[in-house]
């Protein structure tokens, strides 16, 4: 039993619900067996893999679903020994360089020269290409992006790759020039629900309009978390109820409470409290950028709108500080403290005009 | 000048060869005979010569500064002593009554009731008692102890390392190759069982009486240790098994002598951790550094002395001098004593000022002799301290972390004189302070650690000492930007300085609390606590990087995986794989909503701790395992079924089943598999 996300992910082009032009654009692209590089970008959980899985297929076949996990070593030539863990089919490669971190140019330059290099052995049924898959190609270096634009060049002859990342912002222009650029958007609120609605009904179950809806509001359209939401729901009640109350993952919950925590009472005191939520939320493997922008939010939907500009500058001021600095601890706390700040003089001088 | 006594101290017959001769320039110079004394005592025999009392001779080289006879010397011997100039002032000079010690009253107390209570054996308390005395190097442990013994007329019998040497001699090196006594020749047992050894021969024999000793007084004898057989540094274990037997057996006290430094593994807490202590009952007390009153009182006591002895020859240093070399010494009498030995000699056509305090700026010598204020002076002394340190003979100066942390977090202000008070321009007021006090740059500098290490210290422990907000979060803001300037990598060793700069002097400007002298009082002690930044960082990238192995066949970002995938799991009734997968959510997944997270638990540091982060400390994971059983979801029962499902722990079995596959390849896939490798996280 897995997961409804996986459960009913379409596995080919024809299948796929939403963006079906675009789909068929890719089919067409891939009829003739071959096609340029490919920039796949899109925010997370707009179905970006879920239509590069199906291209894979409608290009070899089912043979690219069977998957095998492997773990590569890779030594630098500074003799550093990288390792990486590369999901593989007999026609492709899926990597995420940026797990190697500051060596990722070494993982990209290596792994794509031992695939490129290794022929097809019966091209005759096969396509004379592999394909090499790199997500999160944004959070690459700069190093690794220039070393990639010279490996595309070299093995075009037989190998394609496919990047797949959030935003094309943070790639190089000759990176993106060498490819086509797919963009993926989110599905619109009403594509959610019929999914929900389709994906409830294959389950058996009935699934009540009102929910849904709220279910693809709450989940920001983000079609990963909507099933997953959905999913919760199913386990926390059912039948389902119209006016069921959705799920909320623990953190976002512990960040909201963090923020009332802030906004309730602004002192030296409960800064020290909300760095001990801080330190938990990152123990429990959230990123700094997260929290700072959950953060963000909830104390922003939280304050006056004589504030909002102020505080949303200092939220920027302070994740471009995150960024930078090598200490997150630091800027989120600078953050909070100066909001507290803000807010408490904001909150007094409110005070002080009520009482005159 | 602290290498020159220890040159004495280790060997004795070498010194004289070739330390002497750069001396003697100087004892030449003034006129003076420049043979030192020490000759004929090899190290061999003075571990011998030490336990019994009789050979008292003048000659006898001095390994510690605070020493005196184990026995009273005669007037005789002591006058004929004074007038060799070589020998060291520390010697000389040793304290041989309570007066005379530079140590507090209450601490001489301290130790003396402890003797008093722990000598008499037969008053009922069985078995041998412990001491340790800690402290700074100099402090005055081992004179204390020797005054109080010889006070309470018993003998102190003190245990030295046997030097390797003992049988290296030619004789015996000779002797090793000669077949006919291969059998005596390497006679050495270790140190630890000689040491044992020399316990119970202390414990069990009397030192053999003398002529002119007063027969017939019951023997009262103390057991010393300073020295510890390097075995005891490797595995301490070994020396609690010895004490433990000694708390049995011994009969008399056991005073062991150990000095603080600032250099990470204190050896008082690895020779005698928290537990060992309580479970022994060790009596542990603990010294300070020399206070600067009670050193200038020695100090001036041995001009004196020397002065008059010297009859003329021996400048006396002016009080200034003795003030700044008991500055210098930073509470070490022992170095402040050989300092002035040192100076003395020096001779008055030297100009004292000029010779010794080259980093002195001009205005110094205006400062030092500046009519002072208020009260004892105190406040310009520390800050003139602060300024210069000697350029010889002034002892590195260093804090102990704890301290280097009050320093900036307390913010000692001054008030200014009527009169010379920068005025701000109006706009500005609000950042009027008064006189710092400390020199942030200097504290960092002597707390030997790195800029980095210390803000996270500040940052662990500021938002105490802060009662407004908005300096809060100045003073953040400050931290931040010190954290800011030491990013980039390339240029952070330069940076480094400049960042913990920033961070020091932003948090104490910030607190306007803190501004003026006067309202400075009102924050009492706070506690102060190691950072947790280093370990929670520790633990957030292992999660991280467990969960992109765990989780690795549903094939998402790392983001997504522990923002979405990882919490919603923990929500689902879903069937893990393995068991790694289903404690990993359950301890990262779930996360306890109560109001006041209990799982970090403050590590309050030390006044004596070293400023080293233990990164492998678990007393977190410890937390984490206890919680555990309270944060079983609701589900906990269907999940933990699961591990009996096919392929539960079956590494090759870890296919990405949640990828879109048929279910009927699944049979191929052992055969086609390459290379699967196991990534069931630790």
């Amino acid at each position: 039993m897995s997961l409804w996300v996986d459960k009913y992910r379409p596995t080919s082009l024809a299948k796929l619900d939403y963006h079906k032009e675009q789909a068929n654009h890719l089919k067409n692209l891939v009829q003739c067996g071959d096609f340029p590089h490919l920039l796949v970008y899109g925010p997370s959980g707009a179905g970006k893999k879920t239509r590069i899985m199906c291209l894979l297929r409608e290009l070899y076949g089912a043979g690219v679903e069977k998957l095998r996990i492997e773990h590569q070593s890779i030594v630098a030539p500074s003799k550093k020994k990288i390792e990486i863990n590369t999901i593989a089919s007999n026609y492709h490669l899926e990597v995420n360089p940026s797990d190697a971190g500051n060596s990722d140019r070494v993982v990209i330059q290596e792994l794509i020269k031992t695939v490129a290099q290794s022929q097809q052995i019966q091209s005759s049924t096969q396509r004379e290409f592999k394909v090499v898959l790199l997500t999160e190609v944004d959070r690459l270096t700069k190093d690794a992006q220039h070393a990639l634009r010279r490996t595309m060049e070299k093995y075009m002859s037989t190998c394609r790759l496919i990047l797949c990342c959030n935003s094309t912002s943070k790639v190089i222009s000759p990176i993106r020039s060498r490819c086509l650029a797919v963009r993926v958007p989110l599905p619109s609120t009403e594509e959610v629900c019929s999914v929900l609605m389709s994906v409830c009904k294959k389950e058996g179950l009935l699934l009540p309009a009102e929910l849904a809806r709220q279910v693809a509001e709450k989940s920001g359209r983000n079609l990963r978390k909507a099933l997953l939401m959905c999913e919760a729901c199913r386990v926390q009640q059912y039948p389902f109820s119209a006016d069921q109350e959705i799920p909320a993952t623990d953190w976002e919950v512990y960040l909201r409470e963090t923020a009332n925590a802030i906004v309730n009472q602004q002192s030296p005191q409960r800064l020290l409290e909300v760095r001990a939520r801080l330190y938990e939320l990152l123990t429990h493997c959230i990123p700094a950028e997260i929290i700072m922008k959950g953060l963000v939010t909830e104390l922003l939907s939280n304050c006056d709108g004589h504030l909002k500009p102020e505080v949303a500058q200092m939220a920027a001021y302070y994740e471009h500080r995150l960024q930078l600095g090598n200490k997150a601890i630091y800027h989120l706390e600078a953050f909070v403290a100066k909001f507290m700040a803000i807010y408490k003089k904001f909150m007094e001088d409110g005070l002080d005009n009520f009482m005159f | 000048m602290s290498k020159l006594s220890l040159g004495r101290k280790t060997s004795s017959g070498k010194l004289s060869s070739w330390v002497q001769p750069s001396f003697g320039d100087f004892f030449a110079g003034s006129g003076l005979n420049s043979v030192p004394s020490s000759k004929g005592l090899s190290g061999e025999s003075k571990s011998k010569a030490r336990s019994s009392s009789t050979d008292v001779g003048g000659k006898k080289p001095k390994k510690r500064k605070g020493e005196p006879q184990s026995s009273k010397p005669e007037p005789g011997i002591f006058s004929n002593r004074q007038g060799s100039q070589d020998e060291p002032w520390v010697d000389v000079h040793s304290p041989q009554t309570q007066a005379e010690l530079a140590v507090h009253k209450k601490k001489v107390e301290e130790v003396e009731t402890w003797l008093k209570d722990h000598l008499d054996t037969k008053s009922g308390n069985k078995g041998g008692s412990v001491l340790v005395l800690t402290g700074p190097s100099g402090c005055g442990k081992t004179a204390t102890l020797h005054v109080l013994a010889k006070d309470s007329s018993c003998h102190i019998q003190e245990w030295t390392n046997p030097t390797t040497a003992e049988y290296r001699t030619d004789e015996s090196f000779r002797d090793s190759f000669d077949p006919a006594s291969r059998f005596n020749s390497f006679h050495s047992s270790s140190q630890t069982a000689a040491f044992q050894e020399f316990l119970l021969r202390a414990n069990k024999y009397n030192r053999l009486q003398m002529s002119g000793d007063d027969a017939g007084a019951p023997e009262r004898k103390i057991v010393l240790v300073e020295d510890f057989p390097n075995q005891f540094y490797r595995q301490p274990g070994c020396l609690h098994d010895i004490l433990r037997r000694y708390r049995r057996t011994g009969r008399c006290p056991l005073v062991f002598i150990v000095s603080d430094s600032l250099s990470g593994d204190t050896s008082s807490r690895l020779l005698f951790p928290k537990d060992v202590q309580e479970e022994l009952s060790i009596h542990s007390i603990s010294f300070n550094p020399v206070a600067p009153t009670s050193m200038m009182k020695v100090l001036s006591r041995i001009a004196t002395l020397e002065a008059s002895k010297s009859a003329g020859r021996n400048s006396v240093p002016d009080k200034a001098t003795l003030e700044q070399l008991c500055s210098g010494s930073s509470g070490d009498v022992r170095s402040a004593i050989n300092s002035l030995q040192f100076f003395s000699y020096t001779g008055a056509d030297f100009s004292l000022e000029q010779s010794l305090w080259a980093s002195k700026k001009g205005k110094s010598s205006t400062a030092a002799s500046k009519p002072r204020s208020k009260g004892r002076g105190r406040p310009a002394k520390a800050s003139t301290a602060l300024e210069e340190s000697p350029a010889i003979g002034g002892k590195d100066a260093s804090l102990f972390l704890f301290r280097a942390l009050g320093k900036i977090l307390y913010c000692k202000r001054e008030s200014y004189e009527e009169g010379d008070v920068p005025e701000l321009p109006a706009h500005l007021s609000e950042h009027q302070r008064d006189k710092l006090l400390v020199d942030p740059e200097l504290v960092i500098e002597r707390s030997h650690m790195s800029g980095e290490f210390f803000n996270l210290y500040l940052h662990q422990n500021y938002v105490d000492f802060f009662s407004d907000v908005e300096d809060v979060a100045r003073a953040s803001e400050y931290l931040s930007d010190a954290d800011f300037l030491t990013a980039e990598w390339t240029s952070r060793s330069t940076m480094l300085g400049y960042g913990s700069s920033v961070a020091t002097r932003g948090l104490i400007h910030s607190n306007a609390a803190r501004a003026q002298a006067a309202h400075q009082s009102s924050v009492g002690f706070k506690p102060l606590h190691k950072p947790h930044w280093l370990h929670i960082n520790k633990t957030f990238r292992e999660n991280y990087l467990t969960a992109q192995s765990l989780f690795i066949s549903f094939c998402l970002t790392p983001v997504s995986l522990v923002t979405e995938l990882v919490p919603y799991l923990a929500k689902l009734s879903n069937p893990m794989r393995n068991q790694a997968q289903i404690t990993f959510i359950q301890d990262v997944g779930h996360l306890s909503l109560r109001r006041f997270p209990g799982r970090l638990q403050l590590e309050a540091l030390g006044d004596k701790d070293p400023g080293l982060l233990d990164l492998d400390s678990d007393h977190e994971d410890t937390g984490t395992k206890s919680t555990e059983p309270s944060t079983q979801n609701p589900l906990s029962g269907e999940t933990i079924a699961v591990p009996t499902l096919p392929n539960s722990q079956e590494p090759g079995g870890d296919l990405p089943a949640s990828q879109p596959q048929p279910t009927t390849s699944q049979a191929l896939l052992d055969e086609e598999d390459l290379l699967i490798e196991e990534y069931d996280s630790d």
